[in-house]
């Protein structure tokens, strides 16, 4: 299909149109559109029913955020819809009106409340807000409930994640129903003013409406599409792919998820202020849970993730239900008239507009999980000539300043002291002593089980230790959370590689130097240029770390990491560490699953990164490895050190010798020499 | 009424309540326990077995309370109306997760998720579209049998309540046996503990699966049936703060804990009928939800600890 149309005379002529263009082109005739839409179109109701569909576009751009982007299930969006509707609501209606005093002169004269007549007797205040202070101050109410709902989330996963934002959703209009005196209860607030602008009242002609639906849909899709292109959407993006992998990578989860949460609600929180001002009146059953999941319907249907997708989304669910269902029951109605069926003259598909939502969830679900327009996802395959293409692993000059630190060779870089990890009554390492000194390799070896991933979750804050003390350079790091380790200089890698895998390697390697970077929410949207300058460094030295694979990796940089190779996603890992820019570099196994000869390129490039002054420790099974690189090898048996050395010396070693291959085999390979191949 | 009349009424309508929320909890944990994946269809197979036992309830003649029938009549026609809504609602359970389900298995993401509230909105709006959205008067066939604990004017026990009580708990004990007891129930129990290890030793997990979502719905329907009864009427809307409570209740007894579905869906019925009293019935359900941000913030094991809802 897609094929027919790229041949066709239009695609040609697509393709002769300079593609630098082709984006401004179509936001141009999108926007000359939706402006001029009700100067050739001067029917009422059909202005306010794309007024309404542009006010759902924000919200599904907003619901997006948090749904698409940050990858947290909220089912309770429409709880800040209703707080920013409310928020409005309250401040620009009759229904508070506390006896007027003086105090409340200032804000008089700022046009915030007006002196009115009380019914019994007496001044009363009148709340005036104006509709253009209240977006912006609903948007920051709304944040705030985003983030004192999102905080009991946290810790939670997805699934119950949705149940609790159903629960908060479900009780905010309860609460609204039942606090009287504030809201006027079910019956609702009603006497909202129409906006102002310069004077005039909106009053209720369907055009200004449109006109601010439109521009807050534009400010709403730069905002997502700034913030999804940045520092940010990449922290998202990548909480939503992995969280593990997006704390060690130094992403602060417990910030960013509030962020999102925050964001997505200040969105909402704009929208109730412009709905509640257009229909002048708010009840708490325009926040109920079918709204919730109606936004939720159009982000699947648009494309979670994707901004265009989710407004399309939105709009063509909207007018699905103002337009066309209508105009469908008519025809059906009229045909039902002529062929004189009775059923047919009196059908009406309009309610049937909810259960349409149910089947597109179960539907696009089923066919279709990227929806209507998906989220612009990095290529997960390979052209012919990037397949073909000859390893090169050439020596080219690579300096990786800022990698290693500038502390003195041989000082004591970390400095482990009687670490203890209980997990239930198992002691997975017990009174751990290790030191690594500034620009060495040291390796720590020993059988499955011997406790030697937990000594790197221990050391990156993945698992909490029942005592003693890890000191990087000096600092002790023992309880830091695994972002603020990542951050002093300790960066690592996964036994079973933990990449972002719908993210591209040029997006991984960017996560990776989330912490090094300073852009953030605001400098996003506004991109000011020291936060242009940063980015391009940013990608500049993605560059720069991928040359130490040679071309294994740069020719592929915009590839889906998902598509690659074992081993290539073996050294992504790596070189996601690296981005870091890591004083000490820990390696889980990087070797593992690979062959003999892509071992050997492994270990010389580690050696390259230890000439250029990286300090690096690496749990590594095979032992050939170990010998070639080591400075000083750990030996860990049952969550203890059993032996400490030089490789030669370890390899001799008794205990060693019976942990590996048990006490009776020890006798038969008296002097060990051997031992290093058979335990690969 | 004593006030100590008033603590042992709200007690006997908890405990009715918390029966029907223990039955709804249990495939809530079922489910759970061997995808970890909450179930939001099970929300509204709970009311459409309401209506269906409304149904076969009808179909014998019956309607609002016109009709008393006491001995043997009774128990068939109640049984019948059992039968029916279990069956059809169990039907209905495997039939989602077999033809929309079972195609996302092992597929990472929410997909899961969102297919039950696809399902789960079907259900309602098809039940609104067919149906009407008026609440139906749910046919009563009781005899008025009551009994006064303390006096005329004390606490009232009605013939109602003890039969919600006794269906509960003969559902609830033939689950527990079928679970510990039965070479399903073993390899139920095996599946939730490690699917794939399950399956390397010859434990057909689809079918493993598909039972627990007929159990589960099952017993759901049961529950609706057991709303009908109670209320005296099924309504297109009581899915969704029933199935609320009821996986509130899930969570506080340890989600994929049988035994403390049971305890924790009698808890809920406690926590309302008590709660309601002290605070108002408006608020009843700000209470409940409350419980369950508490217990997923505080104590996410739940009572009896089993899956933790937390990332590790």
């Amino acid at each position: 299909m897609s094929e027919l149309v790229a041949r066709s005379p239009v695609g040609r002529m697509c393709r002769a149109y300079p593609e630098a263009w082709r984006q401004p082109t179509i936001l141009l005739l999108l926007a000359a559109a939706a402006l001029l839409f009700p100067i050739y179109h001067s029917n009422d109701a059909d202005i306010d029913a794309l007024a309404n569909a542009f006010a759902f576009a924000t919200l599904a751009l907003g619901l997006n955020i948090v749904v698409g982007f940050a990858g947290l299930l909220d089912l309770g969006y429409a709880a800040f819809f209703a707080i920013g509707a409310y928020t409005y609501g309250v401040l620009n209606s009759f229904q508070l009106h506390p006896a007027w005093s003086d105090s409340w002169n200032f804000a008089q004269t700022l046009g915030l409340v007006a002196q009115m007549p009380g019914e019994t007797g007496g001044e009363v205040v009148h709340f005036t807000l104006s509709f253009w202070i209240a977006l912006p101050l609903a948007a920051l109410v709304s944040a705030f409930f985003g983030v004192l709902f999102g905080f009991p989330t946290l810790r939670l996963r997805g699934d119950y994640l949705a149940i609790v934002t159903l629960g908060f959703g479900e009780i905010v209009p309860i609460i609204f129903r039942n606090w009287d005196s504030l809201t006027n209860g079910a019956a609702g607030l009603n006497g909202i003013a129409a906006p102002r602008f310069w004077g005039h009242s909106f009053g209720v002609d369907a055009t200004p409406y449109y006109y601010v639906a439109v521009a807050l849909v534009a400010l709403l899709l730069f905002v997502s599409a700034r913030l999804r292109d940045s520092r940010i959407g990449r922290a998202w993006m990548a909480i939503r792919e992995d969280e593990i992998a997006a704390g060690a990578m130094g992403v602060n989860r417990v910030h960013y998820k509030l962020l999102a949460f925050a964001t997505g609600a200040a969105f909402a929180g704009m929208t109730g202020v412009f709905y509640v001002a257009k229909l002048q009146t708010a009840t708490p059953d325009m926040f109920v849970f079918n709204v919730s999941i109606m936004i939720l319907v159009m982000v699947v249907f648009g494309g979670m993730g994707s901004i265009w997708g989710v407004v399309v989304g939105a709009m063509v669910l909207q007018l699905l239900q103002s337009w066309w269902l209508q105009d469908l029951t008519g025809w059906l109605n009229a045909l039902g008239n002529l062929v004189g069926s009775n059923w047919l003259s009196h059908i009406n598909l309009v309610p049937s507009i909810e259960l349409i939502f149910g089947i597109i969830l179960v539907v696009m679900m089923l066919y279709r999980r990227e929806g209507l327009i998906p989220a612009s996802s990095a290529p997960t395959g390979l052209t012919f000539e990037q397949q073909n293409a000859t390893v090169n692993l050439a020596e080219q000059d690579i300096r990786l300043p800022g990698i290693g630190g500038t502390a003195s060779s041989g000082a004591i870089a970390l400095r482990v002291k009687g670490v203890t990890v209980r997990f239930g009554g198992l002691i997975a390492l017990n009174a751990i002593d290790l030191e690594v000194p500034q620009g060495s390799v040291v390796a720590v070896i020993g059988p499955n089980g011997s406790g030697k991933s937990t000594l790197f979750n221990v050391m990156t804050g993945l698992v909490p230790a029942g005592g003693g003390s890890i000191r990087f350079h000096g600092d002790e790091i023992l309880g830091l959370p695994d972002h603020a380790i990542l951050k002093k200089g300790i960066a690592r890698t996964f036994q079973n590689i933990r990449l972002f895998p719908t993210l591209s390697i040029m997006q991984n390697l960017l996560i990776g130097q989330h912490a090094r970077l300073r852009t953030g929410a605001l400098a996003a949207v506004l991109h000011p240029k020291w936060s242009r300058r940063e980015e391009a460094a940013a990608q500049d030295w993605v560059r720069e770390i991928l040359k130490v694979f040679g071309n294994r990796l740069t020719p592929r940089i915009d590839q889906a990491v998902s598509g690659l190779s074992y081993a290539n996603r073996r050294r992504t890992e790596i070189a996601r560490a690296l981005a870091s820019r890591p004083k000490l570099l820990l390696l889980d196994e990087p070797t593992a699953g690979m062959n003999p000869a892509e071992t050997l390129e492994l270990a010389g490039q580690i050696k390259k990164l230890k000439e250029l002054g990286l300090t690096v420790l690496l749990i590594e099974h095979k032992l050939d490895v170990v010998t070639t690189l080591a400075d000083t090898v750990y030996v860990l048996d049952h969550g203890e050190v059993i032996a400490k050395g030089r490789p030669d010396e370890v390899r001799r070693d008794e205990e060693v010798l019976r942990a590996y291959l048990g006490r009776n085999t020890q006798a038969a390979l008296a002097g060990g020499a051997e031992v290093g191949a058979h335990v690969a | 009424m004593t006030v100590f009349d008033l603590w042992l009424q709200q007690a006997i309508n908890g405990l009715s309540l918390g029966a029907m929320y223990a039955l709804l909890a249990l495939g809530f944990t079922l489910v759970y326990g061997i995808l970890e994946l909450i179930n939001f269809a099970h929300f509204n197979i709970f009311m459409i077995g309401s209506f269906v036992a409304m149904w076969v309830l009808q179909s014998f003649g019956l309607s609002g309370q016109s009709v008393v029938l006491t001995g043997l009549p009774l128990v068939g026609v109640l049984l019948a109306a059992l039968i029916a809504s279990m069956l059809f609602a169990g039907v209905l359970g495997a039939a989602m997760e077999r033809y929309a389900l079972r195609p996302l298995r092992g597929i990472t993401g929410p997909a899961a998720m969102i297919t039950t509230i696809g399902i789960s909105y079907i259900l309602f709006n098809i039940v609104v579209l067919g149906i009407g959205a008026d609440s139906k008067n749910f046919p009563n066939p009781l005899p008025p049998m009551k009994w006064h604990l303390g006096g005329p004017d004390g606490a009232v026990l009605e013939l109602r309540q003890v039969l919600i009580w006794a269906v509960s708990i003969i559902l609830m004990g033939g689950l527990w046996v079928f679970v510990q007891r039965s070479r399903m129930g073993k390899a139920m129990r095996a599946t939730a503990q490690d699917p794939e290890a399950a399956r390397m030793m010859g434990v057909e997990v689809d079918k493993v699966i598909l039972i627990a979502f007929f159990l589960g719905s099952a017993l759901a329907g049961a529950g609706g049936m057991i709303f009908g009864l109670y209320y005296n009427f099924t309504s297109f809307i009581i899915g969704f703060t029933a199935g609320l409570r009821a996986f509130t209740a899930a969570v506080l007894g340890g989600i994929g804990n049988v035994p403390g579905a049971m305890v924790g869906g009698v808890l809920i019925g406690l926590i309302e009928a008590f709660g309601g009293q002290l605070i108002g019935a408006s608020w009843a359900d700000v209470i409940i939800f409350s419980i369950l941000v508490l217990v997923l913030v505080f104590k996410p094991t739940g009572l009896f600890g089993r899956l933790a809802p937390t990332k590790s």
